[in-house]
């Protein structure tokens, strides 16, 4: 009697371990795929200062966790050949870009046919404010004496090259290059050779 | 110690051990799911670029996917170009064609309009293979086959025998050809609108793209 019972102790306690390796198995597998899939791509990052690009997952080369990140969220990026697109998220302090502020994005960009600045909300959501214009393309753009290119993004207006800000919210910019020597396997950048996100003045802070 | 004490201490023992052996297979599994996870997604998504291009393998023309915003400080109504591509840039037109290469090669053409236009090649679940800008276009035309290395070398072989023959006229160029890694995949043409006075052109190259599978 006694015997019978601890047998059928045994087996309940083998069967408890079975569902735990199982539920563990499931658990930790499908939440830490899931947990890298909504993150960016994580292999294969270029930095430039605030800049970043993934210049292979445009390519034949691309890793299985930026193919999957691919079909979960439907994006398309530029092929190796087509260009390439830099992405920041932050000024080149590293701040988080706030559409309350105002910015100044000046300097070189990189040698293209042609190269678009764009800017969209975390969501990837094209930027809605009044001036109903959320980025730039290179043939309309406004150059210093030197050839040099700066752009204001501001809730106001500015003189010269200017993108309208929302006035809340986070925002991030993607500057992408068209049929760039870039995006092949050259060498990469230094830094003199993107602009700067400089951040200008904030709400409730003392002019710089 | 009593055998009672020492017995009923083995038997815990034993019960840890199983624990952590059922943990470790346990972490073992969880490995092999997230490898698994990670290598079936792009076969089993339904809402990836390929599962919602479908529809448009059997369409003889490209399909606008997203429009260019035509939009300067003149028209104020404009909205947003409506499109399931994230990040997309409001001063291309992008346009796409699944296909299919089950029944023959594939002929991609574009016209050449004076326009930054590129197309690229995806295959399903594997991401981009291949890509060409305008300035690989020839007499006004970006030409292009896709075939798979089945197709290629029977496209080869009867070229050869037509030789043979030599009764066949001289195709002067050749056409752009690639080879697909599979059978599915769908093709991207993006067109740069520079102007927002353009975007009107660059949607109409879009659409004037054809994807025609033809037979051997």
């Amino acid at each position: 009697m006694f015997e019978a019972l601890r047998r059928a102790a045994r087996n309940a306690y083998h069967l408890l371990l079975l569902a735990w390796a199982a539920a563990l198995g499931a658990g930790i597998g499908l939440g830490s795929a899931l947990y890298v899939l909504e993150g960016e791509y994580p292999f294969g990052e270029r930095r430039v200062q605030a800049w970043v690009a993934w210049p292979s997952v445009g390519s034949p080369a691309s890793d299985p966790y930026a193919r999957a990140i691919m079909a979960r969220s439907a994006d398309v990026p530029l092929a190796q050949g087509e260009g390439i697109a830099f992405h920041a998220d932050a000024d080149e302090l590293g701040r988080p870009l706030d559409a309350a502020c105002s910015y100044v994005v000046a300097g070189e960009t990189p040698v293209a046919r042609a190269w678009t600045f764009t800017l969209y909300d975390l969501d990837g959501r094209l930027l809605e404010t009044p001036q109903r214009r959320a980025g730039l393309a290179s043939a309309q753009m406004l150059r210093d004496e030197a050839g040099g290119v700066t752009i204001a993004l501001a809730p106001r207006p500015r003189p010269g090259n200017w993108l309208q800000l929302p006035g809340t919210g986070r925002f991030q910019a993607v500057l992408r290059l068209y049929d760039s020597p870039v995006s092949g396997a050259l060498g990469w950048l230094d830094d003199g050779a993107m602009p700067r996100i400089v951040r200008m003045s904030c709400p409730g802070e003392a002019l710089s | 110690m009593t055998p009672r004490a020492r017995a009923v201490l083995d038997s815990l023992g034993r019960n840890a051990g199983k624990l952590a052996l059922a943990t470790t297979i346990g972490l073992v599994l969880a490995a092999m799911t997230h490898i698994a996870a990670i290598l079936m997604l792009p076969w089993l998504a339904r809402q990836d670029a390929h599962a919602r291009l479908a529809p448009t393998t059997t369409s003889e023309a490209a399909v606008l996917v997203a429009a260019p915003r035509d939009a300067g400080f003149g028209a104020v109504d404009a909205s947003p170009p409506e499109t399931w591509l994230p990040l997309h840039d409001p001063a291309t037109a992008v346009g796409a064609c699944a296909y299919d290469l089950a029944e023959g090669p594939l002929r991609v053409s574009a016209p050449d309009g004076r326009l930054f236009q590129t197309i690229s090649l995806h295959a399903r679940g594997a991401g981009a293979y291949y890509a060409v800008t305008d300035r690989a276009a020839v007499r006004g035309r970006l030409e292009l086959v896709v075939a798979t290395r089945e197709q290629l070398d029977a496209l080869l072989a009867r070229e050869a025998a037509r030789e043979e023959v030599a009764d066949a006229p001289a195709d002067g160029f050749g056409d752009l050809r690639v080879v697909a890694p599979g059978r599915q995949g769908f093709v991207l043409v993006r067109t740069l609108a520079a102007f927002p006075s353009e975007a009107g052109l660059a949607r109409a190259l879009v659409e004037g793209v054809s994807c025609t599978i033809e037979p051997l």
